[in-house]
C-alpha cells in the first residue's frame, strides 16, 4: 500500500521525541534537529504524492455507538490542498531543523533543552496530523494539542518572565478561540451530519442544510472567524503574537509565523470553499477584516525596536494579505465572476507560501544576528554586513521579497492581489488600502534591514558569519524566494491544483501564457522578461562603466574627526509617524478598552467562583450555562 | 514592433537631460537669470561620467557600489512598458502596478545604497525619502483605484487613453500633484535638501556613481511626464507624436515654473499635504464608483 507512506513522517517524529526525551547533551539535540529535518523531507515527498493522487489511510481505532462513534475511526488523508499546505510545512521544517542544529546550541547552558527536544518534534507532528486528518473531531484534538504543546517552545527561556507571560497568553487566547471551534463543528455534527465529521459527508450535508438556514451559515461563520482568526492572529483577536513569535528560539518562530498561523488559513479554505455555501457578504466580511489587519498592524510594525518583534507584526500585516484576497475571491466566486474569483483565491495561496518562506527565512536571519551578538535591539545593532556578508544578503533578499518588489516572489502574490481587487467596484477600496500599505512594508523593512546591517554600529560589534548549516538554509530559503518570483508558473500550477481539490475550477491555460501571466483585460505581467532585462541591463552597465573607485574615508563635513552619529532606530519616520498618530491613538484606546473589559471579565469570574462555594448556587449557574448552549446550538435557526 | 520599443528608449535616454536642461533654462528665465545651456545638463552628466568615484570607507561596499546601477536599470525596465515617442510597447511585459513598483524598486534601492554609505546625512535623507514614499504611495494607490475603476483595469492597452470624465480628470489632476512630489523638485526636494542635508542620500556619490543616480532621476522624471501624457492622447500616431512632444514641453514649463516660486517644505508639512489630498482622492474614487 502507497498510502502507507502518510505514516513515514509521523513514525520519525514520534521517535524523535521518544529519543528527545532519553538525553539532554549536545548529541541528543543533533539526533532531534537531523530526524525532525528528514521528517519534514517525507513531508515534501507526501505533499510531492498528494500533488499526484489524494492518498488515504483509514484505521478502526475501537468500536463503539456511544456519542463519539465519530472517532472509532481515524481517516488521513492527503488531496491537493492538504498537499499544498504540507509542502510548506515540509520545506519550511526542514530549513528550520536545519538551520536549529547549530543554533540550538546557544541554549544548551540557559534552557531546558529536553524540553526542545520533546515539543519541537510534537510541534511538527501535529501541525502535520492537522494538515492530513479528514475528520472535524479528529481535527480539533489535534489542533488543541498543537497549541497545548507549541506553548512551552514558546516559553522555552523558563528564566525569561516574559517569555513565560506571552507563552500564558498565548496559550489562553488560542484555547478560547478553540472553544468557538468546538462549538462548531458540535453544531455541525449534532445537526446536520448525524454524529458523522467526516470532511467528505459534511461537505456531501452541509451546504444544503446551510442554503436553507442561513442564520446557521452567518452563526457558523462568526464563530469560525473567531476560532481561526485568533489562531490567525487576524486583528482585533491578534494581541499573543506580538509577544510569543518573539520569545521562542529563532527556528521555532519560523515555524510558529511560517507554517502554524498558515493551518487556520488552510481550514478556513477547506470551510468556506467546500463546506458553505458561496455568500457574498460573508466574502467581504473576511476581505474588510484582512484589509484593518493589515492596516493597523504594519502601522505598529513601524514603532518596533526589536528585531523580532518587527518581523511578527508583519506576520499579522501578510495575514492580512492572505485574508484579504480570500474573502474578495469568496465575493467574486458568489458574484459569479468565477475566473477573477479563482485568480483571488490564487492570490491568497500563493501569498501563504510566499510568506513562510520570507518570513522563516527573516526570522532566521534575526536568529542568526541574535546567536553572534545576542541581540534583538535595533537601537544597539548596527554594521554588521561587513561582518556577517550572507546572512546579510539573504535578509536583503527577505526584505525585499516582502515588499513585494519585482522580480522576487513578494510582488507575484501582491499583483495577483492587486489584479483580482482593482477593478471590481465592491473590493476596489480594499485593493487601494493594500497598494498603499505595501509602501508602508518596504519602509518597515527598510528599517529592519538598514539598523541591522548597513547603519554604522555606535560601538565596535564582535560577530563573524554563522556557521554552514545556519546560512545554508537561510541561502535555501532566499533561492526559493528568487525562484518563485522569476519562475511563476511552478506555483501556479501548485495553487490551482490545490484549489481544483476544493471545487474551484480554474483554467491554467487562461491564466499563463508563456512568458507572462495574463488576467485576460485586466492585467499582465511577465516575470522573466522583467528578470531578464535587470540582470542583462545592470550586467551591461557594469561592464560599460566601471564600478572601481578610490576609497577614502567618509565625508564628515571637513573636521578631522568622524561625525560618529546615526538615526536611532526609534527615530526612523518619525515625521510620518506624527502624522498618522490618529491610527495609534485608536490602537491604543482599543487596547485601553480592552484591558477594561479583561478586568471585567475578571472580576466576573471572580464572583462565580464564589458563588460555585455554595453547591446550590453552582448548580444553577451550571444549568444556565447549558441552557445558554442549548440555546446556542439548538435555537439559531429558530 | 517589439524593436520600435528601443527607439523609445533611446529617445528617452537622450531627451531626459535636455529636458532637465531645458527646464534650468525656464527656471533661470522666471528668476531673471541668464541660465545655462539647455545642453548642460549633458554636458554636466559627460564630465561626471569621466570622473572615477570615490567610495567611503565607512560603507557596505559592494551593496553602495552596486546600488546607482541597480537604481538606473529598475527605472529604464519601466520603460519597456511605458511608451515614450511612439507608442508602441511591451503590454505582455507588466502593467500599471508594475510601474509603480519599479519606480518605487528604484527609489528603495537608492535609498539602501545610501544607507550603506556610512554617512549619517545620507542616513537621514533616505530616511526622508521612504517617508516621503509612503505618504505618495497613499494618493498614488487612490489615483491607481480610481483610473482602474473607470477603465475595470489595470492593463496600459486599455488605459490609455482615458475617457472623459469627472473622474479621470480628478484622477488625472491627483496623478500630475503625486508626480510633482516624487520627482524630487523643490518644494519635495526634501530627501536632498542641500542647505541643510547637503544631497542628503548623493552626499557620497561621486563621479560615474554620481552621474548614474543623477540620470536616473532625469529619466525617472521623464518616465512618470510620459506616462501622464499617455493617459490623455489619442493613439492615431501622428497626431500623438506632435501631442506627446507638445505635451511634454508644457509639462516641463509648469513644473519648473511651480518649482521656481516655491520654497523647500519640512518634511512634516509635505506629509501633511499628501494626506489632506487622499481625502480629495478618496471623493475622486468615490465618483469613480458612481460610475461619472
Amino acid at each position: 500500500m502507497a498510502d502507507l507512506i502518510l505514516l513515514v513522517p509521523a513514525g520519525i517524529l514520534i521517535a524523535t521525541l521518544l529519543l528527545g526525551l532519553a538525553g539532554k547533551g549536545r548529541t541528543s539535540l543533533y539526533l532531534s534537529n537531523i530526524l525532525s529535518a528528514i521528517s519534514s523531507l517525507s513531508i515534501c515527498y507526501v505533499a510531492f504524492l498528494g500533488f499526484k493522487k489524494s492518498l488515504e489511510l483509514k484505521f478502526q481505532i475501537y468500536s463503539s455507538s456511544s456519542i463519539v462513534s465519530s472517532l472509532n475511526w481515524l481517516i488521513l488523508r492527503v488531496d491537493s490542498l492538504s498537499a499544498f499546505f504540507l509542502l510548506i510545512l515540509g520545506v519550511l521544517g526542514f530549513c528550520a531543523s536545519l538551520y536549529g542544529i547549530k543554533y540550538m546550541e546557544h541554549y544548551l547552558n540557559k534552557g531546558n533543552v529536553k524540553a526542545y527536544n520533546f515539543n519541537y518534534p510534537i510541534f511538527l507532528l501535529t501541525m502535520y496530523l492537522v494538515l492530513i486528518s479528514w475528520d472535524l473531531l479528529w481535527f480539533i484534538i489535534f489542533w488543541e494539542l498543537m497549541s497545548f504543546f507549541s506553548q512551552f517552545l514558546v516559553a522555552f527561556e523558563r528564566s525569561n518572565e516574559k517569555a513565560i507571560k506571552a507563552a500564558f497568553k498565548y496559550f489562553y487566547m488560542t484555547k478560547a478561540g478553540a472553544e468557538f471551534l468546538v462549538l462548531t463543528i458540535v453544531a455541525v455534527t449534532l445537526k446536520v451530519t448525524n454524529f458523522n465529521a467526516n470532511y467528505s459527508e459534511i461537505a456531501r450535508l452541509l451546504p444544503l442544510y446551510l442554503q436553507s438556514n442561513p442564520s446557521t451559515l452567518y452563526f457558523l461563520t462568526f464563530a469560525l472567524l473567531i476560532g481561526f482568526g485568533v489562531k490567525a492572529a487576524m486583528i482585533p483577536l491578534h494581541s499573543w503574537l506580538p509577544d510569543a513569535h518573539p520569545e521562542a528560539p529563532s527556528n521555532v518562530s519560523a515555524l510558529l509565523s511560517g507554517a502554524m498561523i498558515k493551518l487556520p488559513i488552510y481550514m478556513l479554505f477547506r470551510f468556506f470553499l467546500t463546506f458553505f455555501p458561496k455568500d457574498t457578504s460573508i466574502g467581504l466580511i473576511i476581505a474588510f477584516f484582512g484589509a484593518i489587519t493589515l492596516f493597523f498592524s504594519i502601522m505598529y510594525a513601524l514603532l518596533q525596536d526589536d528585531s523580532k518583534r518587527l518581523l511578527a507584526f508583519s506576520s499579522i500585516d501578510n495575514i492580512g494579505y492572505i485574508l484579504l484576497p480570500f474573502g474578495a475571491g469568496l465575493y467574486l466566486i458568489a458574484i459569479g465572476n468565477e475566473f477573477l474569483g479563482a485568480v483571488a483565491l490564487i492570490a491568497s495561496l500563493y501569498h501563504t507560501i510566499n510568506h513562510a518562506f520570507f518570513k522563516g527565512l527573516l526570522f532566521l536571519t534575526a536568529g542568526s544576528v541574535a546567536y553572534e551578538t545576542g541581540s534583538r535591539d535595533l537601537n544597539y545593532l548596527g554594521g554588521l554586513a561587513k561582518q556577517m556578508p550572507l546572512t546579510a544578503f539573504t535578509a536583503l533578499i527577505g526584505s525585499l521579497s516582502i515588499a513585494g518588489m519585482p522580480p522576487l516572489n513578494g510582488f507575484v502574490s501582491k499583483w495577483l492581489i492587486y489584479v483580482s481587487t482593482l477593478s471590481t467596484p465592491a473590493t476596489s477600496l480594499f485593493g487601494i488600502i493594500a497598494l498603499f500599505i505595501s509602501a508602508v512594508t518596504l519602509a518597515a523593512f527598510v528599517k529592519y534591514f538598514t539598523t541591522i546591517f548597513t547603519r554604522p554600529p555606535l560601538e565596535e560589534i564582535k560577530a563573524k558569519e554563522v556557521p554552514f548549516l545556519m546560512w545554508s538554509s537561510q541561502m535555501l530559503l532566499a533561492l526559493l524566494c528568487i525562484l518563485f518570483g522569476v519562475y511563476p508558473f511552478l506555483p501556479l500550477k501548485l495553487t490551482s491544483s490545490a484549489l481544483n481539490s476544493v471545487g474551484v475550477q480554474i483554467e491554467l491555460a487562461k491564466l499563463t501564457i508563456f512568458p507572462s501571466i495574463v488576467v485576460p483585460k485586466t492585467g499582465s505581467f511577465s516575470p522573466i522578461i522583467i528578470f531578464a532585462f535587470l540582470l542583462i541591463a545592470t550586467a551591461i552597465l557594469v561592464l560599460l562603466i566601471p564600478t572601481r573607485g578610490k576609497e577614502m574615508s567618509t565625508w564628515s563635513c571637513g573636521s578631522k574627526e568622524k561625525l560618529n552619529a546615526r538615526i536611532p532606530s526609534n527615530a526612523y519616520y518619525m515625521d510620518f509617524k506624527e502624522e498618522f498618530s490618529e491610527v495609534y491613538k485608536l490602537g491604543d484606546s482599543s487596547k485601553a478598552l480592552m484591558e477594561k473589559a479583561l478586568k471585567f471579565g475578571r472580576k466576573l469570574g471572580l464572583r462565580f467562583e464564589v458563588l460555585s462555594y455554595n453547591l446550590d448556587s453552582m448548580l444553577f449557574g451550571a444549568m444556565l450555562l447549558i441552557v445558554l448552549l442549548v440555546i446556542l446550538l439548538g435555537g439559531v435557526s429558530l | 514592433m517589439n524593436f520600435l520599443v528601443v527607439i523609445n528608449i533611446l529617445f528617452a535616454l537622450i531627451f531626459a537631460p535636455l529636458f532637465d536642461g531645458f527646464e534650468r533654462k525656464v527656471k533661470a528665465r522666471l528668476q531673471n537669470r541668464q541660465g545655462p545651456s539647455i545642453f548642460q545638463t549633458w554636458w554636466d552628466l559627460i564630465k561626471l561620467f569621466k570622473r572615477p568615484p570615490v567610495i567611503p570607507s565607512d560603507s557596505i561596499k559592494r551593496l553602495y557600489i552596486l546600488a546607482p546601477y541597480i537604481t538606473f536599470t529598475a527605472v529604464l525596465t519601466a520603460y519597456l512598458i511605458v511608451p515614450t515617442l511612439l507608442p508602441q510597447s511591451l503590454n505582455f511585459a507588466g502593467d500599471f502596478i508594475l510601474v509603480i513598483y519599479l519606480i518605487s524598486l528604484a527609489t528603495l534601492i537608492f535609498s539602501l545604497g545610501a544607507f550603506s554609505s556610512g554617512n549619517p546625512y545620507a542616513q537621514l535623507g533616505s530616511n526622508r525619502e521612504v517617508s516621503l514614499l509612503m505618504s505618495e504611495e497613499l494618493v498614488l494607490a487612490f489615483v491607481v483605484g480610481i483610473l482602474a475603476l473607470i477603465g475595470r483595469s489595470l492593463s496600459f492597452e486599455i488605459l490609455f487613453p482615458l475617457p472623459l470624465k469627472v473622474s479621470s480628470i480628478l484622477g488625472l489632476a491627483l496623478l500630475f500633484v503625486v508626480i510633482y512630489v516624487s520627482s524630487a523638485r523643490i518644494p519635495f526636494d526634501i530627501p536632498e535638501a542641500e542647505p541643510e542635508i547637503i544631497e542628503g542620500p548623493l552626499i557620497e556619490y561621486s563621479g560615474k556613481h554620481l552621474a548614474l543616480l543623477e540620470y536616473s532621476i532625469y529619466l525617472k522624471r521623464f518616465l512618470l511626464y510620459s506616462l501622464f501624457l499617455n493617459f490623455i492622447l489619442p493613439k492615431e500616431t501622428t497626431i500623438r507624436t506632435g501631442g506627446f512632444l507638445l505635451g511634454l514641453i508644457v509639462l516641463s514649463i509648469v513644473y519648473s515654473s511651480l518649482e521656481a516660486y516655491y520654497g523647500r517644505f519640512r518634511l512634516d508639512q509635505a506629509i501633511k499635504l499628501m494626506k489632506k489630498l487622499s481625502a480629495v482622492a478618496l471623493v475622486a474614487w468615490l465618483i469613480a464608483l458612481m460610475g461619472w
